[in-house]
């Protein structure tokens, strides 16, 4: 094993300093000369008809420069991601399906005058009944959201294995639950913002806050009707996302401004604005079945869920797919039936969200564990490892790959750090424990559809030496960059701070599709160990003939080509690129990794979460006392960035589990800000919060790392839920769990 | 009310500009440049938009430019430089207290102002001193951290 500089180690973060500096640029700092202000006319109502739109006061107003409506777009007027159904701006005649759909934009010298000209537009509506819930959306004569989606049907999913109906007949014991998660929001503190504009060739740039740049492009050229050359779409250093930059938010709307006013436009979202227009996590109804014999034995398990899809598809078949096979999560269910069916509402849109649909999964199963376990009087944790899955097991879920299982490994760091027992503070207090094991899935890049097969990376040595990786993914704060970083300095064996990584560009930067699904360190990493493998091949052949040794004798470190055995021998890399530069030896080299096996499969990691609670029984508070989180994330690129996507990870669940709820009736947003959507803030920490990892090395993965960003979203409600249900007996069935619900059941 | 000519001492400059009575702090300094102080909310929700106002940590979305006149205005950029970062700022980077970026600027002034009149602040001080501040990537442990590894009795 060759020893390692850089990958495993806790390296300091190469964008931190920027960034505690305040000298990084998010989206909204750009400026640029004689740059615009663009502003945006929502829906008034959450289902109408737009009759008719008066736009002429606005065009008067002194420093407006263009008032744009659905006339003024020469493409199809229509986005989204895979089905594009949702209009740009809706046309008189047409629908508005949501309060988050545009009617008419404004571009002006200020902020303040195209806010003002905005406000001066008279649209006149036809307000429509809004359908407000999935049950309202599959009602017998419910009015269609689309006319081509019958029964409001987004989409439906279905997994069957074995025989679930002999399965139960075989039970001692069947549970049954109905568990409602809610709508959440991203909350990322930076809103969706970006500029625009033309070149003199007709391109139009748009530097902008995203997830993937490639799908905005595949928008705006749709859209507008513009060729994909002539779009050149840059990701700037993000401030947040969690899924909600997933799809393309504004860079459309802000695209077509800068088409039609011809000029350099800027557009930033207020919070208010932000929290009406991104897809969030979505609402499901899931109802669960389980049995089981008296020795813990699960044999069946039956789950129906039901989500909110919101007005439009966006990403709500693939979360659904993922709800629909993480059901069964990491135990061994022999008879299962999951089936899964998303409508159109005119509520909020729904769509991806760290955990993609996983997180409401694992709430459903593991809450229905631990009534299980109650029911056969078993300890929860026993229950969960009497099912776990082994490795001689057949994966139920056809996406996963088969691969060393280290769930006991898990369960056994966890029971040792939670072996001590909590006395409660006062006798009011009740003590509670809960867990949650799951198999959480990254993505590998071998899904055949919608451009996800293969991601490319390029990586230039410049002739001094110094580096430079062109990666499509985006800096998110997840620490892409830093990773990229290490690996590159590791595998050319140059000096980290001589290592420059150039982000989310796609005219620079090979097709890497998105940023999510916990995917980069796992793809771009292989990608860079392709292109990183090319360089080095080059770069000691040309070695070879200065020094007179064999390149299979030569390896690079410290920012020296040297001898195997013989550290004496050596010249600096900088002086070797020099000579391949000058004599045409290329090192600039693309690579482009696709994953080995040929079908559409995820990588997976495993991971279990331990919580402590204590609940006050007089008034129904809840405090975390211990949060512990161990994930096998396989090898481990940089422990203390891991430590920081479980730590941010489990406090969004927590949000998820105690606090968060985005309420919306009659299709109206009744928590319009952080003040009616609180967060967790640093008074909501446990007590004591733990992270830990266990690396069983990926057999695929680049330095047998898998994916990470996710998974600590999956497990950590449903371990607080399970310990709320320990120590008070009251079942946390909807979410968030707040104190008068715990009171309301205590006292029934 | 008219505009009025406002002095805005920031980060050790002064600033002579005409504003509006509407004005917010918040967005006067931006308007100058001073980008490093970030808008989250506009409501006094997230404290993205902290900045030291004669010493004292406030949300600059909160006060109008015209209540700044004459103040003393730190922002975090005045703190320190790439270069030259202030121990607060190499705390941030080096424990992990930094993710997206964000609520950096304005965690960090939280932070300072917290250690300037509590030099040595327990872990639940530090809690309490950063709880105005929302952060949605950490989960605010390694922000602590940080804060903590200056205090006495700091590993």
């Amino acid at each position: 094993m060759r020893e390692l500089d850089y990958v495993g180690k806790g390296v300091t973060r190469v964008d931190a300093r920027d960034k505690v500096v305040g000298k990084t640029k998010y989206a909204g700092d750009i400026r640029l000369s004689n740059m615009c202000f663009g502003s945006i006319l929502f829906s008034r109502y959450p289902r109408a008809r737009v009759v008719k739109i008066d736009s002429s006061e606005a065009e008067m107003i002194k420093g407006v420069r263009a008032v744009i409506t659905h006339k003024d777009i020469k493409g199809n007027n229509l986005y989204g991601y895979n089905i594009h159904h949702h209009p740009v701006l809706v046309p008189e005649g047409g629908e508005a399906r949501f309060l988050g759909d545009s009617i008419a934009f404004v571009v002006a010298e200020t902020s303040q005058i195209a806010d003002e000209a905005i406000k001066t537009i008279r649209v006149i509506y036809e307000p429509l009944k809004p359908i407000c819930s999935p049950q309202e959306a599959m009602a017998d004569g419910a009015p269609l959201i689309h006319q081509d989606f019958e029964g409001n049907i987004c989409a439906k999913r279905e997994f069957i294995y074995g025989d679930v109906e002999k399965g139960f007949q075989a039970c001692d014991v069947i549970v049954e639950q109905t568990y409602r998660t809610q709508l959440q929001e991203h909350a990322f503190l930076e809103t969706e913002a970006g500029v625009a504009f033309l070149d003199d060739k007709g391109t139009v740039h748009i530097y902008s806050a995203l997830q993937s740049p490639y799908i905005v492009v595949e928008d705006i050229s749709y859209a507008l009707g513009i060729p994909k050359n002539k779009i050149h779409i840059r990701g700037t250093p993000v401030g947040g996302a969690f899924g909600g930059k997933s799809d393309t938010t504004m860079q459309v709307h802000l695209a077509t401004m800068a088409y039609v006013s011809q000029c350099p436009v800027s557009l930033v979202f207020s919070r208010e604005e932000s929290f009406l227009f991104h897809p969030k996590r979505h609402p499901y109804e899931i109802k669960m079945k389980v049995g089981a014999r008296r020795t813990g034995k699960i044999l069946a398990m039956e789950g129906e869920a039901i989500a909110d899809a919101g007005p439009y598809s966006g990403r709500t078949p693939e979360v659904l797919r993922l709800t629909v096979m993480s059901l069964p999560g990491p135990y061994r269910i022999p008879n299962a039936k999951i089936s899964g069916t998303a409508y159109y509402t005119n509520n909020m849109e729904s769509g991806a969200m760290r955990g993609f649909g996983a997180p409401q999964a694992a709430i459903a199963r593991e809450c229905v564990f631990d009534k299980l376990a109650g029911e056969i009087n078993m300890d929860p944790l026993e229950l969960r490892r009497h099912n776990f899955l082994k490795e001689r097991d057949p994966m139920m879920n056809p996406y996963l790959q088969k691969g060393p299982i280290s769930l006991q490994a898990l369960s056994s760091k966890i029971s040792a750090m939670m072996r001590k027992p909590t006395i409660p503070s006062h006798r009011n207090r009740r003590i509670g424990r809960g867990f949650c094991f799951d198999m959480p899935v990254f993505d590998v890049s071998a899904f055949p559809e919608l451009g996800k097969a293969g991601v490319g990376i390029a990586v230039e040595m410049f002739s001094d030496g110094s580096v430079c990786v062109f990666a499509g993914g985006v800096e998110l704060g997840q620490g892409v960059t830093t990773v990229l970083a290490q690996m590159a300095a590791e595998e050319l064996g140059v000096p980290i701070a001589l290592v420059a990584v150039e982000l989310s560009d796609t005219r620079t930067c090979p097709r890497a599709g998105r940023t999510s699904a916990s995917r980069l360190t796992y793809v771009l990493g292989n990608a860079l160990l392709l292109a990183t493998d090319k360089i080095r091949s080059t770069i000691l052949k040309r070695a070879e003939g200065q020094l007179g040794i064999s390149h299979k004798d030569l390896f690079l470190r410290g920012g020296k080509i040297s001898q195997k055995g013989n550290p004496q021998k050596w010249i600096e890399i900088a002086e070797v690129a020099t000579m391949c530069s000058d004599e045409g030896l290329n090192l600039r080299e693309e690579a482009w990794y696709k994953h080995p096996e040929d079908r559409a499969v995820y990588g997976h990691t495993f991971i279990g979460t331990a919580a402590e609670v204590e609940v006050d029984v007089t008034n129904g508070h809840v405090r975390i006392l211990k949060l512990v989180n161990v994930h096998d994330t396989g090898k481990v690129i940089n422990p203390k960035m891991a430590k920081g996507q479980l730590f941010g990870g489990a406090v969004q669940a927590l949000g998820y589990a105690l606090i968060e709820d985005m309420v919306v009736e009659d299709g109206y947003l009744k928590t319009p800000s952080f003040a009616e959507y609180p967060i967790p803030t640093s008074m909501d920490l446990p007590k004591e919060m733990v992270a830990e990892s266990i690396e069983t090395s990926h057999e695929t993965g680049p330095y047998g790392a898998k994916g990470i960003g996710e998974h600590a979203c999956n497990t950590t409600t449903p371990a607080i839920l399970n310990a709320i249900f320990d120590a008070t007996g009251v079942e946390p069935t909807h979410l968030p769990v707040l104190p008068e619900h715990i009171m309301a059941a205590y006292e029934k | 009310m008219r505009p009025k000519v406002v002095i805005l001492d920031v980060n050790r400059r002064r600033h002579h500009v005409v504003l509006a009575p509407n004005v917010t702090l918040l967005q006067a300094l931006r308007d100058l440049g001073y980008t490093d102080v970030k808008s989250g909310c506009e409501k006094g929700d997230c404290g993205a938009c902290a900045v030291l106002m004669d010493g004292k940590a406030v949300n600059s979305c909160l006060v109008l430019a015209w209540q700044a006149d004459g103040s003393e205005i730190i922002t975090n950029a005045g703190l320190g430089t790439m270069d030259d970062p202030h121990p607060l700022q190499e705390a941030f980077a080096d424990n992990g207290a930094v993710q997206c970026g964000y609520c950096s600027p304005g965690m960090i002034l939280s932070a300072k102002a917290l250690l300037d009149r509590t030099p040595h602040p327990s872990r639940e001080e530090i809690i309490r001193g950063i709880s105005g501040n929302l952060c949605r990537c950490t989960g605010y442990i390694q922000i602590v951290e940080a804060i903590q590894s200056l205090t006495k009795g700091a590993k």
